[in-house]
């Protein structure tokens, strides 16, 4: 079940933290997803010998805490998705594609021109994008 | 999700609003009206890279992001490449396109009988081109900029239809 999604900037300035849980546990969440982008630049910073890793968009499983998993994926323009999520067995192929999916959503509402660069995302249609995309992966978990 | 739409209005707008931004918003300040303008094509070009760099993995240097400019995100807009790329490997790089589309249905000098010419000088044909031009500056601009390249863009006309950005 996913708990938490969030878009980080490139400045590590959040633009959009939804959490999707009854529970009022916001700041527990915010600071995981606070804590996974140092692992993120870590990633970013020291490559992996093994070349493949180095240009992909998908960062794959970042902070594996006792309850949480935490999903990364970083775009050309620097800007970091974030996904934290309870179940315990989720496959790669899905996370990749709720983050397709996520990014398409991110950049239509990028696209609205009288969004501002750097400000927070305040669009509805796009809260309520990622409110389906979250819904559809939550009916189809693998586990 | 996309709609397509004729690139007349394209071509409608782009005109307009280069004269609109020099006749009646900043009316005799042509410097106001460039900065504008290429401020709204930083904007334009940040949201455009977004767009155009979802499916690609991220890249590696410098080299790679301009490359990324002159082939997919010139063909995204213009439907070709940039012809020419130079370099000089210390930060400079000239991108040339011998046939800028938004540019090329542009006479190079006003016509002789046109009867509202006060002062058919080169200049003043110059000057009204070289603001359509701050408007693709300011998309390169945007563009790279969102890539993390700081970056510093002008244009070149030196010869009709081709157009040179630095």
């Amino acid at each position: 079940m996913i708990v938490c999604v969030a878009v980080v900037g490139h400045q590590n300035n959040p633009l959009y933290i939804q959490s999707f849980t009854e529970a009022d546990d916001d700041l527990k969440l915010h600071h995981i997803v606070h804590c996974s982008l140092d692992v993120v630049d870590e990633r970013v910073n020291n490559p992996k010998r093994s070349g493949s890793t180095l240009n992909e968009t998908f960062l794959g499983l970042l902070y594996p805490t006792e309850n949480y998993k935490v999903y990364g994926y970083l775009t050309n323009t620097k800007v970091k998705f974030m996904l934290v999520t309870t179940d315990l067995d989720v496959r790669d192929a899905d996370v990749r594609n709720f983050f397709r999916r996520f990014h398409s959503a991110y950049v239509d509402a990028v696209s609205n021109p009288f969004h501002v660069p750097g400000k927070k995302i305040t669009s509805r249609t796009f809260a309520e994008r990622v409110s389906n995309i979250v819904k559809s992966f939550r009916l189809n978990p693998s586990g | 999700m996309g709609r397509e739409v004729a690139e007349s209005c394209i071509d409608s707008l782009l005109t307009e609003m280069v004269s609109s931004y020099c006749n009646h918003f900043y009316a005799n300040k042509p410097e106001l009206a460039a900065r504008r303008i290429e401020a709204i094509g930083y904007q334009v070009g940040h949201q455009l890279s977004e767009r155009y760099t979802m499916e690609r993995p991220r890249f590696s240097d410098h080299l790679e992001a301009i490359k990324f400019i002159c082939k997919d995100f010139w063909s995204e807009l213009f439907k070709k490449q940039i012809d020419n790329l130079k370099t000089n490997h210390r930060g400079t790089f000239v991108l040339q396109d011998n046939r800028f589309r938004w540019l090329s249905r542009m006479s190079p000098e006003p016509s002789l009988e046109n009867v509202d010419s006060q002062d058919p000088s080169e200049n003043k044909a110059a000057q009204a081109t070289s603001m359509h031009l701050y408007f693709p500056c300011g998309i390169i601009r945007g563009a790279l900029s969102n890539l993390g390249i700081p970056c510093a863009v002008s244009a070149d006309i030196s010869n009709l239809p081709a157009c040179e950005y630095i």
